[in-house]
């Protein structure tokens, strides 16, 4: 099964009176989440605000988020898949061995009060964050869950959506969607979009040496990469956009101050359920916008000579093979 | 030295977010992501003392992790993301474009 059924935060804080942190610890990264949308809000479908919704979170270990919990599963590490295949069959009351369950670490009567209650939802919301994307498994994790939400639209209204993070990583993905019909891991080389993550997806063609040359805008590959990422990053020619100096600034070539978004330049923000936000900027800056700096950058290579020599075989192919 | 392995987690915390905005280059941000947490008995069995300094070590590479008792699961670590835990990371997405970041097999050898 393929697709992810989801919908707005805007429709968790009104609707939603169960909800599912897997893998996540809001409480510490994403701190507005419970006050705004999750579990605070009153509404007029949940009048009771908190009382009216049931917080479960399921992580491997006891974070902060844990005190904001109705009901905590702690499963053991790099069982999340097995976990969530469990839950999947529980729901549509397939066997499954107390073996199998023993090993996710959680009790089957847990599992079994957990499916009923999330069977006598009314809106159920599932949020997933990098401690089941990043873990062994990783895509095929957030693939079984949202899989399991889908399969929960069977029973009663169930959605799933991704924590995301730092600032407009949404934004990117969707304006990637949307030209190019890819969300990341993209080629341009042959003059359309080829999509293969694993080949073309960046810390796989910096491990691999394959690109001379890198541009970073507001992101610090430097400090969160592998490190045979990151000394390839040193070897070539970086050019790096952000408004403050970063551990990949350090290893650039080139870096070039630019005002933060939101805070000193205007611009666009998706929030984690893909709604664009207006940003407008309260202060203002000496430095450019990364916009601004982007567009300067594009007129000077426009000016600039075609970099096939006259007489030869452009490499473009004119149509897909 | 103990042949004990743990399983490394790296995470975020909400102080580190906050301390992104002071500098990661400030002496806050560079003790945050130097430090690693551990459960009382693991560091009490390998001989690690509060405070302590230790090498962790993977397949790919080590670095030195300042070492604190925290209510982890046994047999775990836990260290906030930076330039300390990109050392102990392997290039190889397995044709996911994602590198592994959480539940890496490490070796902890007290200094």
């Amino acid at each position: 099964m393929g697709g992810k059924v989801t919908c707005t935060l805007g429709e968790v804080k009104q609707r939603a009176d169960f909800i599912i942190y897997w893998g996540g610890n809001p409480a510490e990264c994403h701190p507005r989440h419970f006050t705004k949308y999750t579990l605070m809000q009153k509404s007029k479908f949940l009048p009771k605000g908190r009382k009216d919704r049931t917080m479960v979170l399921v992580d491997i270990r006891e974070t902060k988020s844990v005190k904001a919990s109705d009901i905590f599963l702690q499963v053991r590490p790099g069982k999340d898949f097995e976990l969530i295949t469990i839950l999947r069959a529980l729901v549509k009351e397939q066997h499954v061995t107390d073996a199998q369950i023993a090993e996710t670490g959680i009790t089957r009567e847990v599992l079994d009060d957990l499916v009923a209650r999330m069977k006598a939802a009314k809106f159920g919301c599932m949020f997933f964050g990098m401690g089941l994307s990043m873990t062994r498994g990783k895509h095929m994790n957030s693939a079984a869950l949202l899989t399991l939400a889908a399969e929960m639209n069977a029973f009663t209204k169930f959605v799933a959506m991704p924590m995301r993070g730092h600032g407009n990583v949404t934004g990117a993905d969707v304006i990637m969607r949307w030209q190019t019909g890819f969300p990341f891991g993209i080629s341009f080389n042959r003059g359309y979009p080829r999509y293969n993550p694993g080949e073309f997806s960046t810390v796989d063609v910096l491990v691999r040496g394959d690109c001379d040359a890198a541009f970073i805008i507001g992101a610090d590959p430097g400090g969160t990469m592998p490190q045979p990422a990151i000394d390839h990053l040193k070897r070539i020619p970086t050019i790096v956009l952000d408004p403050h100096i970063t551990h990949t600034s350090k290893l650039a070539r080139v870096h070039i101050t630019t005002a933060a978004q939101g805070i000193a330049a205007p611009g666009t923000a998706y929030r984690m359920d893909e709604i664009p936000m207006p940003l407008k900027p309260a202060l203002k800056s000496p430095y450019p916008s990364d916009e601004e700096v982007v567009r300067r950058i594009n007129e000077a290579i426009a000016k600039k000579p075609f970099w096939i020599p006259e007489g030869s075989m452009p490499q473009m192919l004119t149509e897909q093979v | 030295m103990s042949d004990k392995r743990f399983i490394l987690n790296s995470s975020r915390s909400s102080k580190q977010g906050t301390l992104i905005n002071v500098g990661k280059d400030s002496d806050e941000y560079k003790q945050l992501t130097e430090t690693m947490t551990m459960e009382a008995g693991d560091m009490e069995a390998i001989g690690l003392a509060e405070g302590q300094r230790a090498l962790v070590k993977t397949e790919f590479g080590e670095s030195e992790f300042t070492c604190q008792a925290g209510k982890i699961p046994q047999g775990m670590i836990f260290i906030p993301y930076g330039p300390p835990t990109c050392l102990l990371m392997g290039g190889d997405t397995g044709g996911t474009g994602m590198p592994t970041s959480k539940g890496w097999e490490v070796e902890v050898v007290p200094l």
